[in-house]
């Protein structure tokens, strides 16, 4: 019995000893040292030198055209192997399941999108494992990476605002639709919501998740119509919420009279605002996101700056912390010079 | 007593066998191909951490569908659990232990709906649990919102602490598919499901309380998916509205390679986590392989087909015999 004891206690004890606990601060990847570099370096390029975009939703036509496109343009140009990985549909937990299967095969490089701040324990990992991570499109916040690249959501809402309140003369019914809980979407609602602040007689009518898909942003705009016949404006936070909007309006033969709004500037909504359907586009500079972004990787392995004798060791990362890109204003008046 | 010699037709209809061959003949070929990155202690323990999530539910999902039922509202139900017991912790500091707690009574609570809406009401169980997902993901979406982060450090230690060089959530999922493998197979509770699913008429004829079983049967079902949304968030160090989307599907499909069929009364526990473990083995191949997301949906969409497929086949040779 004593023996039993003194066997469980000492199981007990080798389990507890074999446990190892998180980190208290979730930001501690441990200090750079003179003999540790924070992450790894290499004097010659090659083909085989493999640079991953780890993304969701990978058929998305916005980052095929643009995003994929501008990063696989890249690495041709550069000589290096690009690989973009993902899920299909929008799933936040297989791109972080793909992000942590792809740090044991050490790429020269991570490409992250940005999708939700969840992804950033996944992001943290790739950095600790020394590969250089460039995180694009939405900041993630905690999550240690090297840079990021991208749009400012929130001023991309407060200029589809700010348009609307003039198109409507500052005032009537507005909605707003995109993806109803992602960081990004949700920070450009609040930047719309400040900008008609100032004007009392602009009744904010809420936000509708469209959930990216033309058909549903386009029975919600209906629904809209049907239930506020007075509506004035809808402004649209993802790529298919301007064409769903659209096909309402024009359904519903409300075209010009309901004032649309909304982001990226692809064929279909160019098309919209050369047809007067869509006032106003508020396009992003998705080629520089990857393209740059591809490229600071690629600095920073290869230390094209140094700015100390080995910036690995020091700490000290040799690329930009933040890079905003800001955005790209499209109405009848410049639609002409983005028609390809 | 005289030996029964394995035979090709043993050795399909024993899925538990069947399966454990291929995945071992498939990682050998893996590690084969991709030594250097297949057959390393990494990618090991992120393929077993990757896989403890889908496990725990599909644990749930095989004592369903032993019993001849399905539930397409677990994806939403471990999206839940973690949104609402995030949602307590982040906004209103309630303890930890108290907030998993509430987020695991919110799960069991769905469950039991799900169960006494089907049994007591007669609601086709597609239509009930199709509903739930949709009611369930909403309540997660108003809960986590554009994703909660900052968790209490205690929280955290729940599903990103190491034993042995492998994260937590495998070593629940190991508890859970040890218990619940001995459960299933020795207990007379569990046992009944496989009657239920085999002949309900018969089962109720002999006493069994078809529907009362039934409504436990969900009620695990949405535990299970409760505990894995717990540990998703504590993996993950947030909540998300969109964490168990498609899983439900993932579940099905896992549980449906490891043996149970889609008119109920077979399959294992063990047979769960060996088609999670298949599953997870051919996603990980893929990414390593550097295969993109278009083929990654349409490989897996074969391995269901052919999972049902051979289902339907062995079901039709049992049947000529």
């Amino acid at each position: 019995m004593r023996h039993h004891a003194l066997h469980t206690i000492a199981s007990l004890i080798l389990l507890i000893s074999a446990c190892e606990l998180p980190p208290r601060n979730p930001s501690d990847t441990g200090p750079a040292t003179d003999k540790k570099e924070t992450f790894v370096t290499s004097d010659t390029s090659s083909a085989a030198e493999e640079y991953v975009m780890v993304t969701t939703a990978i058929n998305l036509p916005l980052y095929v055209n643009h995003d994929q496109a501008a990063f696989t343009a890249w690495g041709e140009k550069t000589g290096v192997k690009t690989t973009i990985l993902g899920p299909a549909e929008w799933d936040v937990p297989t791109q972080i399941a793909t992000i942590e299967q792809v740090i044991p095969s050490r790429p020269a490089g991570l490409l992250i999108n940005g999708t939700d701040p969840g992804i950033a324990q996944a992001i943290r990992k790739a950095v600790a494992a020394g590969i250089p991570t460039v995180v694009y499109d939405s900041e993630i916040p905690n999550s240690q990476r090297h840079c990021f690249i991208g749009s400012d959501w929130y001023e991309m809402g407060r200029l589809q605002g700010e348009r609307m309140a003039q198109l409507l003369g500052g005032k009537g019914k507005v909605a707003v639709m995109g993806i109803l809980g992602l960081e990004n979407m949700e920070a450009g609602f609040r930047g719309f919501l400040d900008a008609i602040k100032p004007y009392p007689e602009m009744i904010y009518l809420g936000k509708y998740d469209d959930k990216a898909n033309v058909e549903t942003a386009a029975r919600i705009a209906a629904d809209l119509i049907s239930a506020n016949p007075d509506i004035a404006g809808m402004a649209g936070f993802d790529s298919n919420s301007g064409p769903g909007m659209a096909l309402a309006v024009k359904e519903a033969n409300r075209v010009g009279r309901i004032r649309l709004t909304t982001v990226d500037a692809e064929p279909e909504h160019l098309a919209l605002v050369q047809a007067g359907v869509i006032d106003y586009l508020v396009g992003q500079k998705r080629e520089l996101f990857t393209a740059l972004g591809a490229q600071f990787l690629y600095d920073m392995r290869h230390g094209t700056l140094q700015l100390s004798n080995n910036d690995a060791r020091a700490g000290v990362v040799p690329i930009p912390h933040t890079v905003i890109t800001g955005s790209i204003e499209i109405d009848k008046n410049n639609v002409s010079q983005f028609i390809k | 007593m005289t030996k029964q010699k394995p035979n090709l037709n043993h050795l399909l209809q024993d899925r538990v066998l069947s399966l454990s061959l291929t995945i071992a003949l498939l990682a050998v070929v893996l590690a084969l191909v991709y030594p250097q990155q297949f057959a390393t202690w990494d990618n090991f323990s992120q393929v077993m951490l990757n896989l403890s999530i889908d496990t725990i539910v599909a644990v749930g999902m095989m004592v369903l569908m032993i019993g001849g039922m399905f539930d397409l509202s677990v994806g939403s139900v471990v999206a839940f659990s973690g949104g609402m017991a995030g949602y307590l912790m982040y906004y209103h500091q309630v303890p930890v232990p108290l907030a998993i707690a509430i987020g695991m009574g919110g799960a069991i609570l769905i469950g039991l709906t799900n169960g006494w809406l089907i049994t007591r009401i007669g609601i086709n169980p597609m239509i009930q649990t199709l509903a739930m997902m949709g009611i369930v993901r909403g309540f997660a979406l108003m809960l986590s919102g554009a994703g909660l982060q900052n968790f209490p450090w205690e929280f955290i230690v729940v599903g990103q602490s190491k034993l042995l060089g492998l994260q937590m959530p495998v070593w629940y999922m190991l508890f859970i598919v040890v218990g619940m493998s001995f459960l299933v197979q020795r207990t007379t509770f569990f046992r009944r499901y496989y009657f239920i699913g085999g002949n309900e008429r018969a089962a109720r004829l002999s006493g069994i309380q078809v529907e009362r079983m039934k409504i436990w049967a969900f009620v695990i079902s949405a535990f299970l998916a409760g505990i894995a949304g717990i540990l998703l968030s504590s993996r993950l160090g947030a909540a998300l509205s969109t964490s168990g989307r498609g899983l439900e599907l993932r579940v099905i499909t896992a549980v449906i390679l490891g043996g149970a069929s889609l008119s109920g009364g077979q399959g294992k526990i063990m047979g769960a986590f060996l088609g999670a473990l298949f599953m997870a083995i051919i996603n990980n191949a893929l990414i390593i392989a550097r295969v993109s997301g278009y083929w990654q949906e349409v490989i897996l969409g074969v391995i269901l087909v052919l999972a049902v497929a051979i289902d339907q086949l062995l079901l039709r040779r049992v049947h000529r015999k």
